[in-house]
């Protein structure tokens, strides 16, 4: 045994590979961040999600796997306000100084834009709640300028020689992003008002972007499944002020939502949530594209 | 803002239409001309601090946008608390009942923490730790425990090490950590055992670790730059925890080595599997068994461990799927020694060249709803022979090799708190089957650091 053992050590040792810095590698915690770094760095970067839609990024196990391509990452992109607060540290652990929170290799994206739901005060018999604000933000396509940008400056300085690639690209995007946005605010002009269920918070940036308005949630506190009693309360409230529409994303356990529905009639609809949540949301222009279509598809509006 | 400026007007009015002079009309008139003035300028005044809080508000996203820090407002902070480390703390306690009234592990020298806990209510193991980054180059963090033992409480130093951090000028994936610390050995000795997934821990981590091993040293890992994860890691300490004990205090008493690869299978699936080398010396005596056992000699250990994740949805929150399993081997070479409990004489003396015992254990858990799991795990320990001189002694193993079957379900409210409940059936020494239910709740409080793997 004693034997099998160094060798196992002395073979980790040799194996250690000599790969030439052709791209800037990225670690994205969700998929958003990694398109995002793909529309302004295209072929001269790498990016990796350590996360995908069907994963709750609150709850990731630090897996070996992020470990190890955290050590490798040239730049870090998370959402910060406390989402990534039980997975993230570890990986950090053992990366280097220049990924490390407040370094040129890390984009905490929730630094650039305004928080919604600070709480001044906040104690954990309210549920999973974040000090720091809700994290969710890249749910407003008004978030995404800043935050590429942000990430334009940082991809300019660590890969100098490219720069003037990064800008350009990012001038191309920001004006393509301009028009979409335009386009998608006028699209979804008729669904202002709308009253939803939601399932967490997790959609009350777009919430607020769209003039939604959120009249209930699933979880009884966030953070905390659903449970009967709260869905047969949510059930009679329902009955007083109806909605259109009940939104939970593509990792949101599907039985609360469909039971509210079954007994109420208002459509139980998966929104994607992020890149990837439904087939059509390829990119994040793909991503707002699929989420008006299907709002404005289900919630019977004008 | 509009109801404080009424408020405040209000109130104004209120304050002078009160004063006790009967003012006459022209008096009256006068007064409420200045009142109205005062009330002008005030609202002017607060028409440009709101005009100036929007202009600050629009520019606070913009200055965000260009500085590579958080804006100072992103975080609650109160000044003078500013450097306090993290605090937490964390509540456990359990009811236990077993249908035996003694518990030995036959062929075994174990420690107390090796030992069947308490029967009835109990605090088992109550847990204050504080962390902080000391600079740039240090972490530190301690822990200590408060533990009932025989109707005493108490006070264990757990944790108490420093550890370098990513800025600390180490090779990048390099980290040093010394002091006293649940050191990487296996899989469960580096958790805090709030964090296991059953209420006791397996067979091979009572006897030959005494629950953790925690002694004093220091430790060095090394993450590779390798695609697949990669580490290795290493370190060297006194000597003085179990299986080791009696360090006179010269050089080191033992060392240890390990290397560790894991990774995944598709988007749903990851694994991390590890070897590891214990190896050292108890110098003078390492008592057991309330100390009627002690060992003076050489003690190496061997483990390899592997766990497994599933998630079947993607969503680890909502199903998962946890197995995990670890192979202990231990040599020894060196001196038992039997006394006897009351008089402290010696029973038997047996010389021990190259004895060699195993363990193993295999446990699964597997989440079947956001706060609810089950888990089945069993745990066995293989004796060697039992040398002559110690036969009819406590370390006797009569042929007979201690097993136990554990079945649990827990209930997780929130990441903060569990209750759990347990069902252990031990055969331990032969013949005695120990049933044992267990109620337990683990609960936390203030700063609760990231999970490890």
């Amino acid at each position: 045994m004693r034997k099998i053992f160094t060798t196992i050590v002395a073979g980790l040792l040799f194996a250690v590979p000599f790969t030439a810095m052709a791209q800037v590698n990225i670690l994205a915690c969700e998929p958003e961040w990694a398109a995002l770094a793909e529309e302004i760095g295209g072929p001269k970067i790498s990016a990796f999600s350590a996360t995908h839609a069907r994963q709750d990024p609150h709850h990731i196990r630090a897996r070996p796997s992020l470990i190890a391509k955290a050590r490798r990452a040239d730049l870090i992109i998370c959402s910060g306000a406390g989402l990534e607060v039980g997975w993230l540290p570890i990986l950090l652990q053992k990366s280097g100084p220049q990924v490390q929170p407040n370094a040129l290799g890390h984009v905490t994206a929730s630094h650039y834009v305004p928080l919604l739901d600070t709480g001044a005060g906040v104690d954990r018999s309210m549920g999973d709640v974040h000090p720091e604000g809700n994290p969710h933000i890249h749910l407003n396509p008004h978030h995404i300028l800043p935050i590429a940008a942000q990430i334009t400056d940082r991809l300019a300085q660590l890969d100098s020689a490219n720069a003037d690639y990064y800008q350009n690209r990012y001038q191309d995007f920001a004006q393509r992003w301009q028009q979409a946005l335009a386009q998608w605010e006028a699209k979804a002009a008729p669904l202002k008002g709308t009253q939803v269920v939601v399932h967490h918070k997790s959609f009350s940036y777009l919430i607020d972007w769209l003039q939604l308005r959120a009249i209930a949630s699933l979880e009884p506190k966030p953070g905390i499944p659903p449970t009967s009693s709260h869905l047969e309360s949510l059930l009679q409230q329902l009955k007083a002020t109806p909605a259109k529409l009940i939104l939970r994303t593509p990792y949101e356990p599907e039985a609360a939502s469909l039971w509210l529905s079954s007994k109420t009639n208002i459509p139980a609809l998966v929104l994607p949530y992020t890149i990837g949540g439904v087939a059509e949301a390829g990119d994040l222009f793909a991503l707002y594209d699929a989420t008006l279509a299907l709002l404005l598809e289900n919630a019977n509006v004008e | 803002m509009l109801n404080f400026k009424t408020a405040a007007s209000a109130a104004l009015i209120a304050v002078l239409s009160a004063s006790p002079t009967l003012a006459a009309d022209d008096d009256l008139t006068a007064l409420r001309t200045e009142v109205e003035k005062m009330r002008q300028a005030y609202e002017q005044r607060i028409n440009q601090l709101e005009a100036k809080l929007n202009q600050l508000e629009g520019n606070q996203a913009q200055v965000g946008a260009t500085a590579n820090t958080p804006p100072a407002t992103s975080r609650r902070r109160i000044a003078d608390n500013r450097f306090n480390p993290s605090i937490g703390m964390i509540l456990n306690g359990q009811f236990s009942q077993y249908s035996q009234g003694e518990s030995e592990i036959a062929g075994f020298a174990v420690s107390h923490e090796g030992e069947r806990g308490e029967e009835g209510f109990g605090i088992g193991h109550s847990e204050i730790s504080l962390s902080a980054n000391v600079d740039d180059k240090f972490f530190a963090s301690s822990t200590v425990a408060i533990v009932e033992h025989e109707g005493t409480t108490e006070t264990e130093l757990e944790e108490a090490y420093i550890q370098t951090l990513p800025g600390a000028g180490l090779p990048i994936g390099m980290s040093v950590k010394a002091g006293r610390a649940f050191w990487t050995l296996g899989y469960l000795n580096e958790h805090h055992s709030h964090a296991d997934d059953f209420a006791d821990r397996p067979l091979p981590y009572r006897v030959f670790m005494n629950h953790a091993y925690n002694d004093d040293g220091l430790q060095v890992s090394y993450l590779l730059p390798t695609d697949i994860y990669a580490e290795i890691g290493g370190g060297v300490y006194r000597g003085d925890d179990f299986p080791y004990g009696g360090n006179n205090g010269s050089g080191t008493g033992a060392w240890s080595a390990y290397a560790r690869i894991g990774g995944d299978v598709g988007d749903n699936q990851s694994w991390r599997a590890g070897a590891y080398v214990l190896s050292g010396e108890a110098e003078t005596s390492r008592l057991s068994n309330e100390d009627s056992v002690g060992f003076t000699g050489d003690s190496d250990l061997q483990i390899i461990d592997l766990r497994y994740i599933w998630a079947p949805t993607g969503n680890a929150r909502d199903r998962e799927v946890i197995v995990q399993a670890e192979y202990f081997q231990r040599e020894e070479d060196g001196v038992y020694t039997v006394f006897d409990e009351l008089s402290g004489d010696v029973l038997a003396t047996s010389t021990v060249n190259g004895k060699s015992d195993d363990g193993w254990y295999l446990q699964s858990v597997y989440k079947f709803a956001p706060q609810w799991r089950v888990g089945a795990r069993y745990s066995q320990l293989m004796s060697d022979a039992t040398p002559a001189p110690l036969v009819g002694t406590g370390l006797d193993a009569q042929g007979h090799d201690p097993e136990v079957l554990s079945l649990m379900v827990d209930w997780t409210n929130s990441e903060f708190s569990r209750l759990r409940l347990q069902f252990n059936r031990e055969d331990l020494s032969g013949g005695e089957t120990d049933d044992q239910a267990v109620l337990q709740y683990v609960m936390s409080i203030g700063a609760h650091g990231a999970h490890k793997y």
